[in-house]
C-alpha cells in the first residue's frame, strides 16, 4: 500500500515538473534569446550583453515603459475603491433586495471575451465622441481589472465577518465607522493590496482591448512590443521583458512578506 | 504593525503621485507660446539624429511618435487625430484622409526647397493637384528571397504559385497589394470591377492559398531570416534592411512589373502649429537631410537633389532605385472609388476565411 | 487577537460623532438596502458606462450600414448578419469553437492532475508553485508567442534537438497550423484552469476521504466517489474561465497560425481594423456574443443538474 502510493505519488511529480517544464520553456527561451548577437531575433548568432545596455538608452522603451505604468497605476486605484465598496456591500450588510442582479452584472466582464470589449469600446468612444486618450483608456482598464480586486476583497471580508472583532469593538463604544477604520480596514488591507496588484498587473500586461482602443499616440508596453513585431523583434525586447520579470518577482516577494496576515502575530 | 501599515499607505500615495506628475508636467507644458511639432510617422522610419539637429537649429521642439500599422491607426484617426501636427500616410490613404476631413492642403509657395522633389512623384493619381502631399520616401513592392533555399532566383510573380515551395511562401496581408497584383497578372486595369474580373481574381488566389505558410505584413521578414519561408511578397525597404544583417536575402522586382508606393507627409486639420510644421516639412526637403534619412532607413528618396548625396552603396543599388527600363514597369496605384474599395476588402475577405 | 480591539476602543476621542462620520457609519452598517445599494452604485455605473452601454451600441452598430471610407451610416438592415452567416464565414466560428474545445480539454487533462498535486501532495512547496504558476501569465504574451515561434519553427530549437538526437529525418511541421494555435491556447489559459480546479480540490474536507478509505474504499474508489464530484464547481468554472477567452483569442492564430487557422478575433479584428467594414465587425461581434451567451445558458443549467444532485 505505502508502497504503491509512493510511486503514484512520483509518477505525479515527475509530470508536474514536466508540465512546469512546458510552462518555463519560452521563458528559458525569451532569457537565452535576450543575449542573442542580431537585430532580427529568430536565429541565434552570438552572445552579446549590448541589448541590456541600450536599453536603458531607448527613449521610446522608457516612455512606453512610464506609461504602461501610470496607467497601471490608475487602473489599480480606480478598481480597488470600487471594489472596495462594492465588495463591502456585498460581503458585510445584511441581505437586500438586487444582490443577486449585482452579483451576475459584476460576473458579466468574466464571460466577454477581451476582443469583443475592445471594439465595443472602440464603437461606442467613436460613436459619443469620447476621445481615445489616457483617460478614457484608463477607465476601460479599470473596467478590466474590477472583477479581481472585487474577488480578492471580498473574500477578505467574509472570511472577517466570522472573527467578530468589530461586534467588540463596538461593544466597548467604537461607532461603525471607527471600528471600521481601526479594525477592518487594517485587517483587509493585505487582500486590498494584492486586489490592487493584480489589478496592476491584468491592467500593465493587457494588450487586446489597449490594442483597440488606446488613441493615436498613446504607446503603452505590449503595444510597443506588438508593433516590434511588425517591424521584427530584437533581443531588445527579450532584455526588457527579462528585467520586467525579475521586478514582478521582487513585488511577489514583497506582496508576500506584506500580506502576512497581520492578525496571526 | 502600525509602522508597517504606514508604510503601506505612504507607498500607494507615492504611487498615486508618481501617476499623476506627468499628467500635471504635460498640463503645464503645453502654454501658447511653445513652439513644437507633433509628428506621426511609421515605426523606424527616420535618422535618431535628424530631429534633435532640427530642434537645435530653429529651437523647435518635436514631439515624436511612431504607428506599426496604418489601417490601424486609420481606425483611430477617426476619432480625431489628438493635437498631432504632421502625420505620415500613404498613398492610398490619402483620397480616405481627404474625404474624413482629417488632413489639410499646404498653402502654395510656402515650402521653399519643394522643388527638389523628382517631377515623377508629382501630379500622382492619389493627390492630382500636389496640394495635399509632400513625398518623403518611396518604395515598391516585389518578392524577397532566401537565395540559399532557392535552386533560382525568382523572377515572376507566378513564382509565388510554385507548387514545389508548397508551404514556404509568404504573402502580404492586405487587399491592396494582393488584388491589385491578381488584376495585373490576369491583365485587367486596376481600376476594374467587372464581375468576370473579380471571379478571375478569386480564382488565381484561391488556386495561391494551398501553397500559402502565412498572410502576414509583419513577421514575414523574420520568417525568411529564419528559413521558414523562402520566398514573400515583400516592401523593397523591410528585405533590403534585414539584408545588411543576413546577406542570403535578395529583393527582386519581377518581370511583370510592380507598384510603387510613397509615403507623404501631411498636414493635420486642426492643427495649432502650421508654421512651424511647415519649416519643419521645409528642413526634411533640405537635400542633405532627406540624403541621411534615407541611408539610414533604406528605402529610395524621392528628392532628386539628394539622389547625388546618397551613399554610393544606396544610389547604385538597382533594387532601391530600379534602373530606367525597369521603372517604366512600376505604375502608381489608381485611385479607387468607395465601391471598389468595398469590394476589394470584402474579396480579401472572403480569400482569406475560405 | 481582542487586544487590538480594545486597543481601538481606548484610542477613541471622547467626542461626539460629526455628522459625516454618522453618515459613514450609516454606510457600513448598510442596516438600510439604500446603503448597500450607494456603496454598489460607482462600481455597477462603473460596468454600465463602460461594459453594457458599449455592447449596446454595438449591437446597433451591426444593424448599420457601411458607408464610404470605413464611415458608418445609421440605416437599419440585416445583411451584416446574413454575410456573417453564410456558408463563407460560419466555418470560421465553427472552427473556433473546435479549436477553444480542444484547448480546453487539454487544459482540463493537463491542469487536473497539477491541481490534484497542489492540493494533496504539495506541502511547503504549494504556495511556491502556485506562484510559479503565474509567472508566466505575468510575463508579456506577446515575448512568449516570438520565443514559441523561435522553438517550434522549421529550423526551430525543437526540431533541431529532434533531429540530433536523429529522432526524426525531415524536420516536422510544428509552427503555423492547427497544432500550433492550440498549444499556445493551452500555454497562455492552463493558469486559468488550475486555480478554479485548485480553489474546489481544497475546499473538499479530508475527513470525507479518510471516512472513505475507513469504510474499505480504494484510493480509486475514493477518488471516482468523493474527491471527483466535489471537484466538479471547480471543473465547470476553470472550463468557463478558460473556453470564453480562447473563443475571443485573435493573436495566438496571428502568429502561430497559418491561412487554415483563421479564427473569428482574426476576423473581428480585421473588419475593424483592416478593412474598416465597423458594421460588418459588429455583426460577427454579435455572433459570437450570442453563442457564447447560449452557450453558457446550457451549460449552467447542465452544471446545475450535476453539482445539485
Amino acid at each position: 500500500m505505502i508502497g504503491r502510493r509512493v510511486s503514484r505519488f512520483s509518477a505525479l511529480s515527475t509530470y508536474v515538473a514536466a508540465l512546469y517544464a512546458f510552462l518555463y520553456l519560452p521563458l528559458a527561451v525569451m532569457f537565452v534569446f535576450s543575449f542573442n548577437d542580431a537585430r532580427r531575433n529568430v536565429v541565434w548568432k552570438g552572445f552579446t550583453l549590448s541589448w541590456y545596455g541600450r536599453l536603458f538608452h531607448d527613449a521610446e522603451l522608457i516612455g512606453a515603459l512610464g506609461t504602461s505604468l501610470r496607467l497601471a497605476l490608475t487602473a489599480a486605484a480606480i478598481a480597488s475603491v470600487l471594489g472596495l465598496l462594492a465588495s463591502y456591500a456585498m460581503a458585510r450588510h445584511p441581505a437586500f433586495k438586487g444582490r443577486q442582479t449585482y452579483n451576475a452584472l459584476f460576473s458579466v466582464p468574466l464571460m466577454m471575451p477581451e476582443v469583443v470589449m475592445g471594439v465595443s469600446l472602440l464603437a461606442f468612444f467613436v460613436r459619443v465622441r469620447i476621445p481615445l486618450d489616457f483617460g478614457s483608456l484608463a477607465c476601460a482598464h479599470a473596467l478590466i481589472a474590477l472583477p479581481y480586486t472585487i474577488s480578492s476583497i471580498r473574500a477578505r471580508l467574509l472570511s472577517l465577518r466570522d472573527s467578530r472583532l468589530e461586534d467588540a469593538a463596538m461593544d466597548l463604544g467604537a461607532t461603525e465607522w471607527q471600528a471600521f477604520r481601526k479594525i477592518t480596514l487594517p485587517l483587509a488591507w493585505p487582500a486590498i493590496f494584492s486586489g490592487a496588484l493584480l489589478a496592476f498587473t491584468v491592467s500593465f500586461e493587457d494588450f487586446v482591448t489597449t490594442f483597440f482602443i488606446a488613441g493615436i499616440g498613446i504607446v503603452t508596453m505590449p503595444i510597443k512590443v506588438y508593433s516590434m513585431m511588425k517591424f521584427g523583434v530584437t533581443p531588445e525586447i527579450n532584455a526588457l521583458a527579462c528585467c520586467l520579470l525579475a521586478l514582478t518577482m521582487l513585488l511577489l516577494a514583497g506582496n508576500r512578506l506584506l500580506s502576512r496576515d497581520p492578525a496571526a502575530r | 504593525m502600525d509602522e508597517r501599515r504606514y508604510t503601506r499607505r505612504d507607498f500607494l500615495r507615492v504611487a498615486l503621485a508618481v501617476a499623476a506628475s506627468p499628467t500635471l508636467l504635460v498640463a503645464c507644458a503645453e502654454g501658447p507660446k511653445e513652439r513644437v511639432v507633433n509628428f506621426f510617422n511609421w515605426s523606424r522610419y527616420i535618422d535618431p539624429k535628424t530631429l534633435p539637429r532640427f530642434t537645435k537649429r530653429t529651437g523647435i521642439q518635436v514631439n515624436y511618435q511612431e504607428f506599426a500599422d496604418e489601417e490601424e491607426m486609420f481606425a483611430k484617426l477617426r476619432s480625431g487625430a489628438l493635437g498631432y501636427d504632421l502625420i505620415v500616410g500613404t498613398d492610398y490613404m490619402i483620397p480616405r484622409m481627404k474625404a474624413l476631413n482629417i488632413i489639410a492642403p499646404y498653402p502654395p509657395g510656402v515650402l521653399k526647397n519643394l522643388g527638389n522633389i523628382d517631377r515623377q512623384f508629382r501630379r500622382t493619381p492619389y493627390d492630382p493637384d500636389d496640394a495635399f502631399t509632400v513625398p518623403y520616401l518611396w518604395g515598391t513592392t516585389g518578392i524577397g528571397f532566401n537565395k540559399k533555399k532557392l535552386a533560382k532566383p525568382p523572377t515572376s510573380w507566378l513564382d509565388l504559385w510554385d507548387p514545389r515551395y508548397s508551404g514556404k511562401i509568404a504573402m502580404l496581408d492586405n487587399a491592396r497589394d494582393c488584388i491589385s497584383l491578381a488584376l495585373m497578372l490576369k491583365g485587367y486595369p486596376e481600376t476594374e470591377t467587372s464581375d468576370a474580373a473579380f471571379k478571375a481574381v478569386r480564382d488565381l488566389l484561391l488556386k495561391q492559398r494551398p501553397l500559402v505558410r502565412q498572410y502576414t505584413s509583419s513577421t514575414y521578414v523574420d520568417s525568411l531570416v529564419a528559413g521558414e519561408v523562402v520566398m514573400a511578397m515583400a516592401w523593397s525597404g523591410d528585405v533590403l534592411q534585414a539584408a545588411r544583417e543576413n546577406p542570403q536575402l535578395d529583393y527582386v522586382i519581377p518581370k511583370e512589373g510592380s507598384y510603387i508606393w510613397v509615403d507623404n507627409l501631411c498636414l493635420v486639420r486642426g492643427s495649432q502649429h502650421r508654421e512651424d510644421t511647415l519649416r519643419l516639412v521645409d528642413y526634411l526637403l533640405e537635400p542633405k537631410v532627406a540624403a541621411e534619412i534615407a541611408d539610414k532607413v533604406r528605402y529610395a528618396s524621392p528628392n532628386a537633389a539628394a539622389k547625388p548625396l546618397l551613399d554610393a552603396s544606396l544610389r547604385d543599388d538597382p533594387r532601391v532605385f530600379p534602373p530606367k527600363r525597369e521603372m517604366e514597369q512600376l505604375k502608381f496605384h489608381a485611385l479607387l472609388d468607395p465601391d471598389a474599395v468595398e469590394l476589394w476588402n470584402d474579396t480579401w475577405s472572403d480569400i482569406k476565411v475560405a | 487577537m481582542t487586544q487590538t480591539a480594545e486597543a481601538a476602543a481606548e484610542n477613541l476621542p471622547a467626542r461626539r460623532e460629526s455628522r459625516a462620520e454618522k453618515l459613514l457609519s450609516w454606510l457600513i452598517r448598510g442596516a438600510s438596502p439604500a446603503a448597500s445599494h450607494l456603496l454598489l452604485l460607482p462600481a455597477a455605473a462603473w460596468l454600465l458606462v463602460f461594459l453594457l452601454l458599449p455592447v449596446a451600441c454595438l449591437l446597433a452598430l451591426s444593424l448599420a450600414t457601411r458607408g464610404p471610407y470605413g464611415t458608418v451610416v445609421w440605416s437599419f438592415t440585416w445583411a451584416n448578419f446574413g454575410r456573417a452567416l453564410n456558408p463563407m464565414y460560419l466555418p470560421v466560428l465553427l472552427r473556433t469553437a473546435a479549436y477553444a474545445g480542444s484547448a480546453t480539454g487539454l487544459c482540463l487533462a493537463l491542469g487536473f492532475p497539477l491541481a490534484y498535486y497542489l492540493s494533496f501532495y504539495a506541502g511547503k512547496r504549494r504556495e511556491t508553485l502556485l506562484v510559479m504558476l503565474m509567472i508566466p501569465f505575468w510575463t508579456s504574451c506577446l515575448v512568449a508567442i516570438y520565443s514559441w515561434m523561435i522553438i517550434l519553427g522549421r529550423h526551430g530549437l525543437l526540431n533541431d534537438l529532434l533531429g540530433r538526437l536523429g529522432l526524426i529525418q525531415a524536420p516536422l511541421p510544428l509552427l503555423n497550423n492547427g497544432f500550433s494555435v492550440v498549444l499556445g491556447l493551452v500555454y497562455f489559459y492552463i493558469p486559468f484552469m488550475v486555480l478554479p480546479l485548485y480553489g474546489s480540490l481544497e475546499k473538499i474536507p479530508r475527513a470525507y476521504l479518510e471516512a472513505a478509505y475507513d469504510l474499505g474504499a480504494s484510493p480509486a474508489e475514493a477518488f471516482l466517489k468523493v474527491t471527483l464530484p466535489l471537484s466538479l464547481p471547480g471543473v465547470f468554472a476553470g472550463c468557463l474561465l478558460t473556453f470564453v477567452p480562447c473563443m475571443g483569442d485573435f493573436l495566438t492564430a496571428e502568429f502561430l497560425g497559418g491561412p487554415r487557422n483563421f479564427l473569428i478575433g482574426n476576423l473581428i479584428q480585421n473588419q475593424f481594423l483592416m478593412s474598416q467594414d465597423w458594421p460588418f465587425g459588429a455583426a460577427l461581434t454579435a455572433l459570437l456574443v450570442l453563442s457564447l451567451i447560449s452557450g453558457l445558458y446550457f451549460y449552467q443549467r447542465l452544471e446545475a443538474r450535476q453539482i445539485e444532485p
